[in-house]
Parts: C-alpha cells; structure tokens; sequence
C-alpha cells in the first residue's frame, strides 16, 4: 500500500468531545466527537431529542440564538478552531446549515429567497448564474420562482431551503432532517439531488435524519447518536447491516424512531 | 352641505393624514424588523426636530445644509440605539423590548428638555402661510410639501424592498433563525431599520415642527401616527399611507359632524374609536400580513 491510500484525508469538519448547554442547565450533548471527511456525505442519526440539531447548531453558531453554548470541546473547520466564531462569519468561510422545518422566507417568492441569501458582495451576473444553478437543480422551484414561497408544497420548500444554502457557496452543507413529513418519492429525488452536487462539485454534506433507510443509501458513513452522545459509528454498509439498526427499520413499522430499537430488542431478548 | 366645503374639509383632511403616514412609516420600518411599535418614534421625531433647529439656529447653518447633516446625525443614532439598548435584548420576549422603547421615548424627552428646554421654538422653514386656491378649494402649503414628502418616502422604500439590501431586511422581518443560518446579520438589519426609522422621524419632525411648533409636545404625535400604523395593518408601508388618508379625512369630515353636537373635541373621540374597532374588526389591519397558511 502506498503512502497515499495510507494518508486519510483531512477531514473537513471535526468535532472533538463537545458538550453543549442550553440556558446554562440543560445538558443536550455530552462529548460528541464526529468527522465529516472532505467531499464526503456523513449521516447523523438518532431519535427524537438525542441531541442531533443541537450538534447542527454548535457547528454553525446558530445555538447562541437560542440561549445555548458550547461548554467543553472544540469544533474545527478545515483546520480552524470556530468555536468563538460569529454565526454569520462561519457561514462565510463556508458552513451552511439547512435548519430543522424548512424555514423558507414564507413572504418571498424562491427568486427573493435566493437573493436574500446571497452575499451582498456577490456581483448581479454571479447572483443570476447562482440562480440558474439552483433552477438546474430544482426545476419544480423554477416555475414557481415568482409565487410566495409560503404557498409552495412541501417538497419544494424544502428544496427551496437547500437551494438558498447552497447560494451561500458552502463547503459543508449540514441539512437537519430535509425528508421529515414527504412522501417517499420527494425524498428519493431530494437525497439523489443532494448526492449529485456532492459528486458534482465535492461538497461535503452532514445529514441529520431519522430515516435511517433513505440516509444510509447516499452517505459513506453515519453515526449515531442518543441521549447527548455518539453510541456508534461505522461506514453506511456496515450500519446497514448492523443489527441494531436493522431492529429500527423493523421497529419503523410499529413507531419509527430509535426509542423503539431499544424498546424492540429488550422485547426480543425477553422472548427469545 | 355645501359640497365644495366638503371637499375641502377631505382634501385638507388627506393631506393631514399624509403627514400621520410621514410618522407610520418610521413606525413600520421598525415593526418589520423587529415585531414591535417603536414607543420612541414620537421621541425620535422631536429629537429630529430639535437637532435640524440646533444646526439651523445655534450653529447657523443654512436649512439645506442643517437637514441633511440632521438626517446623518439621526441615522447614526438609530443604528447605534439597536447597538447599545437592543442587542443583548435578542431571543428576550418582545415585550421587553417594547417596554425599552417606551424608556427610550422618556429619555429622548427628558433630554431635549434639560438641553433646549421646553418652550416651543419656530422652525421657520420659509414656506408661505398664504393658503394655496385649487379652484375653490383652499389648501394649506406646509402640508401639501408635507404629503409631498411622504408620498416621496413611501416610492423610496417601496423601491428599496426590492433591492438586494431591501429583500434581506425583508427576509429578517419573516424569521430571524433563517436569517442567520444563511449568513445574514440579524442585527445589523435591525440596525438598518432604525436607522431609515429615524430618518423619516427627521421629515416629520420638520414637517410638524413647522406646523405645530418644536417642543416636547411633538413626541405626542407617536398616538395619532400609531393609529394609523395599526390601521394600515403594522407593517405595511402602503397600509401607512392609505390609512394615514383615511384617517385623516375620517377625523376632519368626520369632527366637522360631530363638534358641534359634542362641543368640541370629538377629534380625538374619533381618533381612539378609529383605533379601537380596528383591533377588534380587523387586527391585521387594511394591509397587515397574515401568517401564510397552505391548504
Ligand atoms: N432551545 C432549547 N432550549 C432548551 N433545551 C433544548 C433546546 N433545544 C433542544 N433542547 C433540548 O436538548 C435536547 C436535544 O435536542 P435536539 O433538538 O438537539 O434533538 P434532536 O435529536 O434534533 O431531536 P428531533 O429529532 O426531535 O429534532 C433535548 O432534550 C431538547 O429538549
Ligand atoms: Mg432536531
């Protein structure tokens, strides 16, 4: 083996032991280590309260907005240490956060919307070539491009929502569960769009998601996550074929989250 | 009633009303950005008043030159009030910042007293007393420039929603979260925002200055200019100014019925049942934004 396969690439993004606090008291995680490794997508999975937007949010500053900080450990982008890191300068050098329900500026058309996340800097042909882009992209959002955004379906406000991250430029795009309340079909075309400007234009990608199923057929590696911390991590196939995991899907059918998982072998073992 | 009397009494009335939309409008720059009416705005538009007045007659400066160094002063005080008394308010329940307003509007007063004292000082625009005929109808001049000036502000900031800065601001106004996670600084939009505020406090506190006087009372203004913002529905700037005309023609027809079975007065009766059934009729007001709901 040469030296070159040996050397892992550095990773985009590491997170190192943080701990996160909200209002001083509540303890939401509780040492969470994770690596998105350039140009990769990397799944973060767990149930409902394990701690995954919070860790969204500490990566992009957006926990100060809701009287939350980082209390122990470090997070690094590209090599810099961002804790101290104002949320809209994190955005610049390049980490985009898709938040939780695609919150889309209802009173907007997707043309405004877009606008309004680009870059005052950003010239008008750049801002217009962006946009095309987006279009390209999301061809449902181009014929809607002049209706309110609050009046689109729920999938296309979703891919709305991806769409203005994305005229950000980031490197990193972190989306926090972008399949929740969509038809399974939406979800497919989403995650396979989302795949293709990972391959495209090497963006690397953090998925937040309960649906296990859907996030482990794009990303190379996923972790999971409970109570505030990470109780597994592995390569996609790996968790695929992990049988924890393999409970969810089958606990999917009775309640789909991972409280079940627990809930569904404790049962098993009892029985068994 | 003689119909030509009518007309001029509307007329006169709308015109009137202009000059509470010249007000609104600081209003709604402010609850667009930050989901409260500024209870200071009557404050900022006395301040405005008195700084032109400081520039024009205590240094002496020309009026051409004295407005537009005021409008600087009073940008700069707006951007710098989020900077000081609103920042680390962010994320605190609304109210709390609606109560720093209304401390705000006491400090501003409080202020000009101790500096200029309270008797009422002349703005001496030089614009003439002599009414102005429209056929038969007489119009006073001050307040034709008056609502010459707010139709102006209302095409310059429907023109500014559209550029780029304009629709971010627009895009705070809809979801501070959203804002930010795209990179867009919050504050400074919030900054934006007070800062045009008090440059449109600058015109009407000009603008009423010369028409009623300079003094502490001008900051009352912030009730008449309310009303018409809430009508107009908050945060609409075409809300302020189609409500600034109803109301002001509602008031001057409307008192011109009413006095002489009232005695007197009944402008302000007019005034406060204006605002009340608003609320109760039609919260949102004329224009006022709804939540959008998807069916
Ligand atoms: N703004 C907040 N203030 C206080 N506590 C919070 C806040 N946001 C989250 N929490 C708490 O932190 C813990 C982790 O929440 P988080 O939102 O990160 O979970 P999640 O994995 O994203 O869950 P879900 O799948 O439901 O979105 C929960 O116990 C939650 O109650
Ligand atoms: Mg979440």
């Amino acid at each position: 083996m040469s030296m070159e396969d040996q050397t892992v690439a550095e990773p985009i993004l590491s997170m190192n032991s943080v701990e996160v606090l909200y209002d001083n008291v509540l303890l939401a995680i509780k040492g969470v280590s994770i690596e998105v490794p350039k140009g990769k997508m990397v799944a973060l999975l767990g149930s409902n309260g394990a701690g995954k937007s919070t860790t969204l949010k500490a990566i992009s500053g957006l926990l100060k907005a809701e009287r939350g900080h980082i209390s122990r450990g470090e997070i690094r982008f590209r090599g810099t240490a961002i804790t101290e890191v104002l949320a809209q300068n994190r955005v610049e050098m390049g980490i985009c956060h898709v938040i939780e329900g695609r919150r889309v500026f209802e009173h907007l058309t997707p043309d405004e919307n877009l606008i309004a996340a680009a870059p005052l800097g950003m010239n008008r042909a750049a801002l217009n070539a962006e946009k095309d882009r987006i279009y390209n992209y999301f061809p449902r959002l181009a014929e809607r491009r002049n209706s309110l955004a609050g009046y689109l379906s729920g999938g296309e406000q979703q891919m709305l929502a991806i769409g203005r991250a994305l005229v950000t430029q980031p490197d990193l795009l972190m989306l926090d569960e972008p399949s929740l309340g969509l038809a399974p079909f939406l979800v497919a075309e989403i995650f396979d769009m989302i795949k293709k400007i990972n391959r495209e234009e090497g963006l690397s990608v953090l998925l937040v998601e309960q649906n296990a199923l859907a996030a482990l057929e794009v990303v190379s590696d996923g972790y999971l996550i409970e109570n505030g911390r990470v109780v597994m991590h592995d390569t996609a196939e790996a968790l695929k074929a992990n049988s924890d995991i393999q409970d969810f899907y089958l606990g999917g059918k009775e309640g789909s989250n991972f409280h079940n998982v627990k809930h569904y072998s404790r049962r098993k073992r009892w029985l068994s | 009633m003689d119909p030509v009397f009518l007309a001029e009494l509307a007329i006169n009335g709308a015109l009137t009303g202009l000059l509470y939309s010249l007000f609104a409008i600081g209003l709604v720059l402010i609850y667009k950005a930050s989901s409260v009416p500024n209870l200071a705005q009557g404050g900022l538009t006395m301040v405005g008043a008195y700084v032109v007045l400081a520039l024009a007659r205590d240094v002496g400066m020309p009026l051409w030159l004295a407005i537009p160094i005021a409008v600087a002063i009073m940008f700069g005080l707006g951007f710098g009030i989020e900077r000081v008394a609103l920042r680390r308010l962010a994320g605190r329940p609304v109210v709390m910042i609606l109560m720093i307003t209304l401390g705000l509007d006491i400090f501003l007063r409080g202020t000009t007293l101790a500096v200029w004292g309270g008797t009422s000082r002349s703005m001496e625009l030089g614009v003439s007393y002599e009414p102005l005929f429209l056929g038969d109808i007489l119009v006073s001049r001050i307040h034709l420039v008056g609502a010459f000036v707010a139709v102006m502000f209302f095409a310059a900031f429907l023109l500014f929603f559209r550029t780029r800065l304009g629709i971010k601001l627009r895009a705070i106004a809809d979801d501070y979260m959203a804002s930010w996670s795209v990179g867009i600084s919050v504050e400074r939009g919030i900054g934006l925002s007070w800062g045009l505020a008090s440059v449109v406090a600058v015109s009407a506190g000009v603008i009423w200055g010369e028409i009623q006087g300079v003094d502490q009372a001008l900051s009352l203004l912030l009730l008449k200019g309310l009303t018409v913002a809430v009508l107009g529905g908050l945060d609409s700037i075409l809300g302020a100014i189609v409500a600034g005309i109803i109301l002001g023609v509602v008031e001057n027809v409307g008192a011109d019925f009413l006095d002489p079975l009232v005695g007197g007065g009944s402008r302000e009766l007019i005034v406060a049942a204006v605002l009340i059934l608003t609320i109760m009729i039609r919260p949102h007001g004329l224009f006022g934004r709804h939540d959008i709901e998807r069916v």
